[in-house]
């Protein structure tokens, strides 16, 4: 395997450019919180990238498998086990139930999943809020204990492992199955790819990454959240819209995508109020009509742009 | 016994409402291999125009039906030529119907916050003077409100039925339906005739949302719930079944109905996705598809 060393190292700039200033200032509270919260973006858009971007299949209920993870999770770390085992224990629980709703909708095609999923989303916002009381908070004991720098390094650690599985993921023979169900159904099915199997397995994949979101999640905000919240239909509409946003079936389109909304939601939520998730709505219609390839066809699109007028200027000189 | 028949009663009148909540949904489905995400916002933005006309008018919610279809007919004409229209430039179905899911869940997002800022988070419904007041079918209570919607989700079922069945524009409809391709090579006019359908799927949206705001209440959320309902109805139905829609509403209504009777009744919605997903399983061409 031929490595792309210019790539790499830029990766590992950005990396150390991530890891030591925290460690060398103090950023303050509110950078370091809505960097926190950019991470549960990325990765649950990373997990929304592999099942909607590079399978084509449209999830929407992928808060169901971020909300039950973060319950799990939450629960098991109120009764003592480590936060590093609680994570994984709630990203499988998010897998098992991926799994009961995978098997039979994924068999058929059309609307079949998204309107499974949906309704998954809604049943388990139901179930959980009758289950358990509607709001959730941690003993004291751990509230005194909260810091903001191990959540900040777990989450970038998470948000590494999310994208790294993705790139292997779709470098890998089941990732080129993936890509052939999204480009054409029909002609994987006849050239020999196992449609429902690999669909299943994207599934599976997508909804353990959307429990490491929830389950990062579960970790972060523990003094007090209500159950509406954790299941609210927002989570799907945020991943969904960052990774359109982004470039859907592309590595970097999700990070570039939360980044964007992220900061859009910064600078907006106290100018505009309720009015800003409206002009996101738009923006949302507007990529998908007219950039199907997001943020990031956009960034070829211009690149090509650039290439052709260089080379324009150029063509005399050498002649 | 008693307890039984009441709750016999009762689903099919709330089954009723689901039929009529899932008919406009349908309609789009059958007509424009769309799934439309929005409908559950035009169920709740027809609610809230009956509720301004019934509050800052003083009109009766359910005179007012007329006048909420016409404002729906007209917002259903908008959003088609402004955003559903586009769609029709990608030939492949499979790829109409993803890039809908996403479009219209866009939309649904922008009438949801469009909803909350003119109207606030708050639940509204509106209260009349025969809100809380019952009918004695033998021996079993019906709310008015109730058999209101049931009233209205049959006349509603069958004008759509004899309108696509009777009409030269129903013709148009299932032309269209058939192969829009030949459709519009015979001189259908296919983009009138989506345009139509699209008006008409939101003025039925709206009538529901009429029948819920008096009997239920509607919040600006609440649409996705609705959504999910008339989703359920029309995988029961089969895709594209239209005459169906009803009678399935009925069903689910009636399974919903019945299992309060053994199980809590928060635990209603739960139930529809296990009908939704053991129908998937074992029935996944509807409960009334045609053999062959």
């Amino acid at each position: 395997m031929e490595f792309n060393w210019k790539r790499l190292s830029a990766l590992a700039i950005l990396l150390v450019l991530l890891i030591v200033p925290p460690l060398a200032i103090d950023l303050g509270s509110n950078i370091m919180n809505v960097m926190v919260t950019l991470f549960i973006y990325i990765i649950l858009s990373q997990s929304w990238n592999l099942i909607g971007g590079y399978t084509g299949q449209v999830n929407l209920g992928i808060v169901a498998f971020f909300g039950i993870s973060t319950m799990v999770t939450h629960f098991l770390w109120k009764e003592g086990l480590p936060i590093f085992a609680a994570i994984p224990a709630g990203s499988l629980s998010a897998a098992i139930l991926a799994a009961l709703i995978g098997l039979p909708t994924l068999r058929l095609r059309g609307m079949y999943f998204a309107v499974g999923t949906l309704a998954l989303a809604q049943a388990a916002q139901v179930v959980v809020a009758n289950i358990f009381v509607r709001q959730v908070a941690m003993p004291a004991s751990f509230t005194t204990a909260y810091s903001l720098a191990p959540r900040y390094y777990l989450g970038l650690f998470l948000v590494v492992v999310a994208t790294a599985v993705v790139y292997f993921v779709t470098r890998s023979k089941v990732g080129l199955a993936m890509v052939a169900i999204r480009d054409d159904e029909q002609a994987a099915q006849v050239t020999g790819v196992k449609v429902f199997k690999y669909k299943v397995i994207a599934l599976l994949i997508s909804a353990m990454l959307a429990g490491l979101a929830g389950g990062f999640y579960a970790y972060v905000r523990l003094s007090y959240w209500q159950i509406s919240i954790v299941f609210s239909p927002l989570w799907t509409f945020d991943a969904l819209l960052a990774v359109v946003i982004g470039g859907a079936g592309t590595l970097g389109g999700p990070i570039i995508g939360s980044i964007f909304l992220v900061v859009l939601s910064e600078i907006f939520a106290n100018t505009l109020g309720q009015a800003h998730l409206i002009v996101f709505g738009f923006l949302f219609i507007l990529v998908v009509l007219f950039l199907p390839q997001g943020l990031m066809g956009g960034v070829d699109l211009v690149r090509a742009g650039m290439y052709r007028a260089w080379r324009s200027v150029r063509r005399p000189t050498i002649v | 016994m008693d307890t039984v028949y009441q709750t016999v009663v009762i689903g099919i009148a709330v089954g009723a409402l689901y039929g009529l909540v899932a008919l406009g949904f349908g309609l789009i489905m059958g007509v424009m291999k769309f799934v439309n995400i929005a409908h559950g916002s035009f169920i709740i933005i027809g609610g809230y125009v009956a509720y301004w006309l019934f509050t800052l008018l003083g009109i009766d919610p359910y005179l007012s039906i007329p006048a909420v279809m016409l404002v729906m007919f007209a917002m259903g004409l908008i959003l088609y030529r402004l955003l559903f229209s586009p769609l029709l430039k990608y030939p492949r179905a499979e790829m109409r119907l993803d890039k809908s899911l996403l479009i219209t869940f866009g939309v649904t997002w922008i009438l949801d916050n469009t909803v909350t800022l003119i109207w606030t988070p708050d639940t509204r419904s509106i209260v009349t003077s025969y809100t809380g007041s019952t009918l004695d079918l033998l021996g079993a209570k019906l709310g008015l409100t109730g058999l209101a919607g049931l009233i209205l989700g049959v006349l509603a079922a069958l004008a759509l039925n004899i309108l696509l069945t009777r009409t030269y524009f129903g013709k148009h409809v299932r032309a269209a339906t058939e192969d829009s391709g030949a459709a519009g090579l015979s001189g259908v006019n296919v983009q009138r005739t989506y345009l139509i359908s699209c008006g008409i799927a939101a003025a039925l949206g709206g009538v529901a949302g009429v029948v819920i705001v008096s009997s239920y209440s509607i919040a600006p959320t609440g649409g996705l719930n609705w959504l999910l309902t008339a989703m359920v109805v029309v995988v029961l139905a089969g895709e594209g079944n239209i005459a169906f829609i009803l009678p399935a509403g009925v069903i689910l209504g009636l399974l919903q109905s019945v299992s309060t009777l053994v199980v809590s009744p928060a635990y209603q919605q739960p139930i529809a996705l296990v009908v939704f997903i053991l129908v998937l399983m074992f029935r996944p061409q509807g409960l009334f598809a045609r053999k062959g």
